[in-house]
């Protein structure tokens, strides 16, 4: 018997570490593609300030990358120990991006960080950028690898199911690299990465600007965050509607449960809501307010295509969850005797197997040859509705992540606006606002998490492993023990990170608030919004 | 013999781009768009930087002046 509880500790666990794990992902992706433009610069003017600025906001980089590596290495390890069925599943699918993800982070990336910081006087110019470049794209290409293997959790493609040797092995290694939901994900996450970097770069810029400090240090770094930001938040809306296809595409009970759609939709008139109150136990919403004719062109990019809701998605599973328990007792059986005619009937309904796994939390004792004529309706009932994630944490996960982008952009583009007018000190409401909102698109990336995860649920693998089988069978008290642990050293790891971007950031480019540059590039004193005087 | 070898290199990362862009293009589209993006992100980010000095020279010009 698989116990509930363990398997809940197990998935509370994981989205523990990964969450935390997710706090500095995406700001070690975003600095080192600021770090490469900051020195692309420097390379192209000869300006010192543009040396210094890499080096100050490599500084910070650096504190983020170290502990963010930190946080990493027990996630990789924790497929092993708390999902053990699920790496016997997928072993050899999922093990193949994890490990190249292990070795660009740990070789390509981790080698370059250090030529990077301490190669300043032992490389070249050309050297030196080139390796920053190197740091840019090795920690993208670390990030991509993760992203594959999770797209092939969303949408396993390159891969089938041997039912000698019980596992998923490799049909395409191409298939999976070039799937759809990989590509969307990685440039949807890599380009949210971007977004925290220019917010991050942005506010601590402004925080200077605002006590009128480093100001031809902070004058350009705003610039350059400013204008990053503005064209990454844009990017990173279009390609969340990519994604939101792909998942549209080939997640329909996820795109039902992130837009609230119970019933199935009537186009063109359907509303997009934009709050509402999910009742899932009652699968209904307790209010809603939406904006009509915009949920069907959203959603299917056509003005005509219904978008199937909640409830008919459960109507229509229930045919391959029973196709699924038959292609379960049939492997069971052929695993028992290599009885071909047991092969050709698993054969039959093979790709429905993963109903028939699910089906198996609900039947007498989990155990599908138990069910009689008279459970079925009701193991079909309980089934088809697992199929279906938590609509209210998706929709509102959803919503905030969206919310959050729209507000960036605003952010940006009166950032980049009045910076290009040379008019920033004019407008510290604007400064202000940039600084208190440094961790906002942090925590917009981390319910964009949620929003993929809790919408692949009851899945590990969509479609063909559930939650439910996928996790280890380690006693309560372990897991207990282990989730208190992490949390308490996660949380120790947090606290390091923010006291020392607090204290860095503080300090400044030269370790001392209020310093001015020596060698600074043109001086802004006589430019409109930097003069030596009260806002203008 | 500098030039040609320089010629040469510079020719090979072309070759090496156009081979990715038809791969990628190909492929994968999204893959694409990311390295065309993220290079315009940061051109345009330095355009900005570049941009700044030059509005910042100008400016101590008409002090100047």
């Amino acid at each position: 018997m698989i116990d509930a509880t363990v398997v809940e500790l197990s998935r509370m666990q994981f989205a523990l570490t990964a969450l935390y794990h997710f706090l500095f992902v995406p700001l070690t992706l975003g600095m080192t593609v600021m770090l490469a433009a900051m020195e692309t610069v420097y390379f192209i003017t000869g300006k010192p300030i543009y040396k210094e600025m890499t080096q100050f906001w490599g500084k910070l980089f650096g504190i983020n990358f170290a502990i963010g590596v930190a946080t990493g290495l027990t996630m990789e390890f924790e497929f092993g120990t708390n999902w053990s069925m699920y790496s016997h599943f997928v072993g050899d699918v999922f093990g193949t991006p994890l490990a190249i993800e292990g070795l660009m982070a740990f070789f390509l990336e981790s080698t370059f960080v250090g030529l990077m910081f301490f190669g300043w006087d032992r490389l070249s110019r050309p050297a030196h950028l080139a390796v920053t470049y190197l740091v840019a794209l090795g920690s993208n290409l670390s990030a991509l690898w993760i992203l594959v293997a999770n797209g092939f959790m969303q949408d396993p493609v390159g891969a089938h199911f041997d039912p000698d040797t019980m596992r998923m092995e490799f049909s395409s290694f191409t298939d999976l690299v070039f799937s759809e939901d990989a590509q969307a994900k990685f440039v949807h996450t890599s380009i949210a990465g971007f977004v925290c970097a220019a917010m991050f770069i942005m506010g601590i810029s402004a925080y200077y600007l605002l006590r009128r400090q480093h100001r031809e240090f902070a004058a350009r770094s705003f610039r350059m965050a400013a204008l990053v930001g503005l064209v990454a938040s844009l990017a990173v809306i279009t390609l969340g509607d990519a994604l939101g296809r792909a998942d549209y595409l080939l997640q329909a009970p996820k795109i039902a449960a992130m837009e609230g759609i119970w019933e199935t939709t009537k186009p063109p008139y359907e509303p997009w809501k934009i709050v509402a109150l999910p009742d899932d136990a009652a699968q209904r919403d307790v209010f809603s307010f939406g904006l009509p004719y915009v949920l069907t062109p959203l959603v299917t990019h056509s003005f005509d295509k219904p978008i199937p809701g909640i409830l008919a998605l459960e109507n229509d599973v229930k045919p391959r969850i029973v196709r699924g328990i038959g292609a379960v007792l049939a492997l069971h059986a052929y695993a028992t005797t290599k009885d071909k005619a047991a092969l050709a009937a698993f054969r039959q309904n093979e790709n429905d197997m993963g109903y028939g796994l699910l089906a198996q939390r609900f039947a007498p004792d989990q155990d599908l040859a138990k069910i009689t004529e008279a459970d079925l309706p009701k193991v079909l009932d309980l089934t088809a509705r697992e199929t279906i994630p938590n609509v209210f944490v998706e929709f509102w996960s959803f919503r905030i992540m969206v919310a959050f982008g729209f507000a960036f952009l605003a952010v940006f583009a009166f950032g980049a606006y009045y910076s290009l007018k040379n008019q920033l000190e004019r407008h510290p409401f604007l400064l202000r606002l940039t600084t208190w909102s440094i961790p906002l698109p942090v925590l917009a990336t981390e319910f964009g998490w949620i929003t993929a995860e809790n919408g692949r649920q009851p899945w590990t693998v969509f479609g063909w492993l559930p939650t439910f089988q996928s996790a280890s069978s380690h006693a309560l008290g372990y897991m207990l023990f282990s989730l208190t642990g992490f949390a308490l050293l996660y949380s120790s790891f947090i606290a390091a990170e923010l006291y020392l971007m607090f204290k860095f950031a503080r300090l400044g480019p030269q370790g001392r608030p209020g310093h001015t540059p020596t060698q600074p590039g043109p001086a802004l004193a006589g430019a409109p919004g930097y003069a030596d005087k009260p806002w203008q | 013999m500098k030039t040609l070898i320089r010629f040469l290199a510079l020719a090979g990362v072309l070759a090496l781009a156009l081979l990715l862009a038809v791969v990628a293009g190909d492929y994968g589209p999204w893959y694409f768009a990311w390295l065309v993006g993220t290079t315009m992100i940061i051109l345009i980010a330095a355009a900005g930087a570049v941009l700044l000095e030059a509005q910042a020279s100008a400016s101590e010009r008409d002090v100047d002046f």
